[in-house]
């Protein structure tokens, strides 16, 4: 029966279900002692000295050790896995990033020493004895502030605070288009900085085995290769071969479980130190003020159109923050991943960005949910939708005129990416049919009879998924591969065991690559397995971000299954004595074309690790192939969403009445998880628009959100009930036809939600709001509007 | 200050020697192995904890062991009867529900206290209980609908069926 | 944050003056206090236990005093640390006029706090400051009524009954999961303890 395409329940819930869960925390080792993270208070302080004497001789305690431990350990700091050169050529500065603080603290957060004891409670206790002199400094919070000369220094290696003056595009072809436009609009925004808050706080295991010299880490890792080549290689110099990184059952990522965190190395090394397992586990405050931020950008954008409303050029500035230290893959969030993808669904012929990244004595920055594309949505949604507003244009019309037509494919942009299918304008009628787009100004009537100003918005937005052809992404400066790899392990009996490079953390691998296989191979879903997360099992893989791991893994999978196929047929051949070339393999069956002559996949197995019968002089035994796959070409899933939202008149209060996401995945092969997908985006990027935003105070730099008392997440009844559909154009360079789906709602949502509030608040004379628009800012934004109104 | 405790937790007795600071969730997690009880937050407000104490809803991480010393415990391990969920374990499963799983054990013990309290919760019932319970992963979309089932299935109606996967 | 408050205090102004240059004074009047020290004649180290329920945090406070016009006005400078709670540091202008046999203080401080106070605190702490100082000078008032010594066994009383009742476990500043009151409750601590010092 085939599975693809069709709402297979998951295989991995009744143990979640039932508390049958391993998430790292879980997990206790024998002899297992805890470890305790002092961590900096103060955003910038000079360490003068670090007395760890009286914290040592506190009951219990194991070891207490500081940066200077580590280090005169020779312990590497934590490497950064992408290099961006700026305008004139010069690499990014890139500041040394100790595991733990030697000389300087440069966030609140910042670790400082660690504290090993027999129980977390008096590990706890003892990190209260540990004296750290610390000499307060001024600090630098705001990103725009700390661009200006005199600003505080945060590292002295990036000299003014910038990490990189980068830019993309033809400025002098936007220069002329501009000169020739009928209309510019112009905008300035921000894009709030968000926490990704996984529901799982992080946590890690160190474990040092003496008789064999190997090291053990579990982790909560979206990728447990990737953390592994760089704690092993750069940072704790241990041979891949002695290093084992195991990411169990992981309780949402979103991005920030990806990088190589200082817990991670803390706990290995100090295992090997105290040659017991070292356990440690965040806090979710300690969450709030280590584990890596998203977001936070400020730009300029402009829009330059002819007298028709075609879009001739646009020309985008922003000044992105970095936080106190550059996080594995930041340096490509501003630049690579947002810039390249401004073009959008329009045919827009110019385009330039610019972004100048910068240090702040802040949290680090790095990818989170959609990571640079959700930033280049807004920017791009919000002043189409200015400029419609300016010329007197319906928003969708203006977003059809500009549309890249459907035939154009593939599609060079001038930002560099070549996307490959899409339909745009469909994908668009169908949200507006879905939400009733044209019966809106009734609806909005009734609303005001109500004191209740309601909006309706639309945002389209293109991801560029499937991370990523590697020799595209060297070439932009990737330190790494990003190909997948699988292994397909076809056992005697039949049954299939698939270790993949990808992780799941939510995203429901287990099902939806059982799918993939159950269906190729003619078998029962149940009689595969799916193996992640243990570098001891797995063959060499980067993991699960990007919304990759269909694309990119599932193709993998696919391409190790037609290697077990191509082996199979030539066994079956053998044993039916037939031509190869005869041989065909369907429903599970090897089958001898024409005939009902056919041996079964179980049969086939049995054969090749059973060889009495056996072409043994040109083929090996076994029936287990690995195939790693690179992709061609990025994937480009697109949408349109439509928000419509009503916001009360006297409190401010704003309610998400409607919700519309029609997605391009290209091929669906579990609608249930898809859904799924959309939504928990949708959510977040709901959550971006209206709820959360990480509020540093600009002079001390202590961080204000930092609990769920003050950083709003969504809860349920922040949020409707969604509608979805999709419109489906086929990738064209992989297999299976897919696309990816895991950052689009959180890359759509935000502009969609604004520019409803915007189209609400318009008849008061509001331009633009920044996110997240709170009850509270819409509240003041109305007394404002009104006063003037009420004036006149 | 070590104290014994006794008590009865899905249905078996107990004791543990606490100390006075230690809290229910870690005792359940770190001394009774019951794993599936989660913490997620130091604030008491994301519910990845919440147990039922004689049957009402409670978040394990603001009890003390010492304070359910004497009274009975259900956690997430004591829901399903052998391999057989809860028609509220099964409605989660058939709606989707749940994704990385973390959240999943509180909403689950928070589901069964609503429909304990109200066994035809409407939508906007639903996501107003939920207040004290975070989800990252699902947008909650899901999530409602599956205590919707849930709760039709536990009053004797069949299952709205929203997905088409319930009678796989 | 900011705060600015007024107390009238039936008590001659050099009396007040010099309660609160009094260590023994200041002590009882402060919920918790464990030790309060004149370092020298303008500085004073102190530590503060806060309690709820069975988890304990210690504050420990530094002051230095500035501007000192006796008895009039004075500027006072500080910090208060609870360890890995956090921390808060700031100052306050404090003046104290005649107001018939009365004296009325005022206050104007700005205070800073940092660490996990913070992070999980900074929303509530205003109100609580604020209904700590009332409490303080409350307390404050109190004391400096009587002139015979007949009531000052009685805060005493309260006082060591309070210091007894919390259980016994070493002070370690922070155990699991906190309740947010626990820290609001050392904030207020630490900026209280920063007032009497700023009020001394
Ligand atoms: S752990 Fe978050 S509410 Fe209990
Ligand atoms: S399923 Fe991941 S937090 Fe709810």
């Amino acid at each position: 029966m085939a599975t693809i395409g069709t709402p297979v329940r998951r295989r991995e819930d009744f143990r979640f279900l039932t508390g049958g869960g391993t998430y790292t925390d879980d997990i206790n080792r024998p002899g297992q002692l805890y470890a305790y993270i002092l961590r900096s208070q103060h955003a910038h302080a000079r360490i003068g000295g670090i007395d760890t004497a009286p914290a040592q001789r506190s009951s219990g305690v194991v070891a207490v050790y500081t940066g200077q431990d580590m280090t005169a350990d020779g312990v590497g700091g934590l490497p950064c896995g992408w290099q961006i050169h700026s305008k004139d050529g010069s690499p990014m500065a890139e500041p040394p990033h100790p595991v733990l603080a030697v000389d300087r603290v440069r966030y609140v957060g910042d670790p400082v020493a660690v504290v090993i004891a027999d129980t977390l409670a008096l590990a706890r206790d003892a990190a209260e004895l540990v004296n750290v002199n610390y000499a307060e400094e001024p600090a630098a919070i705001d990103p725009v502030a700390a661009l200006q000369p005199g600003a505080p220094q945060v590292n002295s290696e990036a000299s003014g605070n910038l990490c990189y003056d980068w830019q993309l595009g033809d400025l002098a072809a936007v220069e002329s288009a501009f000169a020739k436009a009928t209309r510019i609009v112009r905008l300035d925004l921000a894009n709030n900085r968000l926490v990704p808050n996984a529901m799982e706080p992080r946590a890690a295991i160190g474990e040092f085995n003496r008789a064999t010299g190997e090291y053990t880490l579990y982790t909560t890792s979206q990728n447990p290769h990737v953390i592994r080549l760089l704690m092993g290689a750069f940072v704790l110099h241990i041979p891949e071969a002695r290093l084992r990184v195991v990411a169990p059952d992981v309780g949402g990522g979103f991005g920030s479980k990806i990088y190589h965190y200082p817990e991670e190395a803390i706990v290995t090394w100090a295992a090997g130190k105290v040659h017991r397992p070292v356990k440690w586990t965040a806090e979710r405050s300690e969450s709030f003020i280590s584990d890596a931020h998203g977001r936070d950008h400020v730009t300029h954008v402009e829009l330059a159109l002819d007298a028709q409303g075609k879009f001739l050029a646009l020309k985008v500035s922003t000044v992105a923050n970095l936080g106190a230290y550059l996080s594995t893959f930041a340096p490509a969030i501003p630049t690579y991943l947002y810039g390249t993808l401004l073009a959008g669904t329009y045919t827009t012929p110019a385009i330039y960005c610019e972004t100048k990244a910068v240090f702040t004595n802040t949290v680090p920055i790095d990818a989170y949910r959609g990571a640079g594309r959700p930033e280049a949505t807004f920017v791009l949604e919000r002043i189409v939708d200015l400029a419609a507003d300016e010329i007197g244009m319906d928003p969708a019309e203006l977003r059809r005129r500009n549309f890249i037509p459907k035939d154009a494919y593939p599609y060079q942009t001038p930002v560099a990416l070549q996307y490959d299918s899409g339909d745009y304008a469909a994908t668009l009628e169908l949200a507006l049919k879905a939400a009733d787009y044209q019966g809106f100004e009734s609806r909005r009537r009734e609303a005001m009879g109500r004191g209740k100003l309601r909006g309706i918005g639309i945002a389209t937005y293109i991801e560029a998924c499937g991370i990523a052809p590697s020799a595209v992404v060297g070439s932009l400066g990737a330190r790494a591969g990003l190909y997948e790899s699988a292994e397909v392990r076809v056992h005697p009996t039949g049954s299939v065991s698939v270790l993949t490079g990808t992780h799941s953390h939510g995203q429901g691998h287990e099902t939806t690559f059982s799918q993939l296989v159950a269906d190729t191979f003619g078998i029962p879903i149940d009689n595969v397995e799916i193996v992640h997360g243990d570098t001891d099992k797995i063959p060499y893989g980067m993991g699960t971000y990007g919304s990759r791991s269909i694309a990119v893994g599932g193709t993998a999978i696919v391409k190790a299954m037609d290697k077990v196929i191509a082996k199979g047929r030539k066994i079956a051949a053998h044993l039916l004595e037939a031509a190869e070339a005869d041989v065909e393999f369907k429903d599970g069956k090897f089958t001898v074309a024409g005939t009902d002559r056919s041996r079964t996949l179980g049969e086939v197995a049995l054969t090749a690790y059973v060889p009495h019968n056996y072409p043994i002089d040109e083929l090996e035994p076994g029936l287990d192939e690995t195939a790693f796959y690179d992709p061609k070409n990025f994937t480009f899933p697109s949408g349109a969403y439509i928000a419509e939202v009503e916001i009360d008149l006297e409190t401010g209060q704003v309610a998400v009445v409607n919700f519309t996401a029609s997605d391009d995945f290209g091929r669906i092969i579990n609608p249930l998880i898809v859904a799924g997908q959309v939504h928990g985006g949708l959510a977040q990027g709901i959550g971006q628009a209206l709820l959360e935003g990480c509020v540093y105070d600009k002079a001390s730099g202590q961080l204000l959100t930092g609990s769920y008392n003050d950083y709003a997440m969504p809860r349920a009844d922040d949020l409707p009930t969604f509608a979805l559909s999709t419109n489906t154009t086929l990738c064209t360079h992989n297999p299976l036809g897919v696309k990816g789906c895991g950052e689009a709602g959180a890359i759509g949502a935000p502009a969609a939600i604004t520019n409803a509030l915007v189209d609400a608040l318009k008849p008061l004379g509001v331009r633009h709001l920044d996110m997240p628009a709170t009850s509270e800012k819409l509240w003041r934004t109305i007394q404002q509007h009104r006063a003037p109104i009420a004036a006149e | 200050m070590q104290k014994t405790v006794s008590l009865t937790v899905n249905g078996k007795p107990v004791s543990a020697t606490v100390e006075g600071r230690t809290l229910l969730v870690q005792l359940l997690r770190e001394q009774l192995g019951l794993t599936g009880t989660h913490v997620g937050c130091d604030t008491s407000q994301c519910g990845a904890c919440v147990v039922h104490v004689d049957g009402e809803a409670v978040k394990a991480c603001t009890l003390l062991a010492v304070q359910a010393d004497g009274h009975s415990v259900l956690t997430i391990e004591g829901v399903a009867t052998g391999d057989t969920l809860h028609p509220m374990q099964e409605a989660f499963r058939n709606n989707h529900a749940l994704q990385c799983g973390f959240c999943t054990p509180g909403m689950v013990m928070s589901a069964l206290d609503l429909v304990k309290n109200n066994p035809n919760p409407t939508e906007r019932e639903i996501r107003e209980y939920l207040e004290g319970n975070l989800c990252r992963c699902t947008g909650y979309h899901n999530i409602v609908l599956a205590i919707a089932e849930g709760a039709a299935v536990m009053r004797g109606e069949p299952a709205p069926n929203v997905y088409g996967t319930a009678a796989e | 944050m900011e705060m600015t408050g007024e107390f009238r205090i039936p008590a001659p102004r050099q009396r007040v003056w010099e309660g609160l240059n009094d260590p023994e004074v200041l002590k009882q009047c402060i919920p918790g206090c464990q030790a309060l020290e004149k370092v020298s004649d303008t500085e004073f180290n102190g530590r503060v236990v806060a309690s709820v329920g069975p988890v304990r945090a210690t504050f420990g406070g530094k002051v230095r005093l500035s501007d000192l016009d006796p008895p009039q006005s004075y500027t006072i400078s500080g910090e208060g640390s609870g360890g890995v709670a956090g921390f808060a540091k700031g100052g306050a202008k404090v003046n104290l006029a005649e107001d018939g046999a009365a004296t009325l203080l005022t206050y104007a401080a700005q205070a800073q706090i940092g660490g996990k106070l913070a992070q999980v605190g900074s929303r509530l702490i205003d109100g609580v400051a604020r209904k700590m100082a009332n409490d303080f000078f409350g307390q404050f008032a109190a004391v400096m009524v009587p002139e015979q010594p007949a009531a000052a066994p009685a805060v005493e009383r309260a006082r060591v009954a309070a210091e007894a009742a919390p259980p016994v476990p070493p002070p370690h500043p922070m155990s699991t999961r906190l309740p947010p009151a626990v820290w609001v409750t050392g904030l207020a601590v630490i900026i209280i303890l920063l007032l009497y010092f700023f009020t001394r």
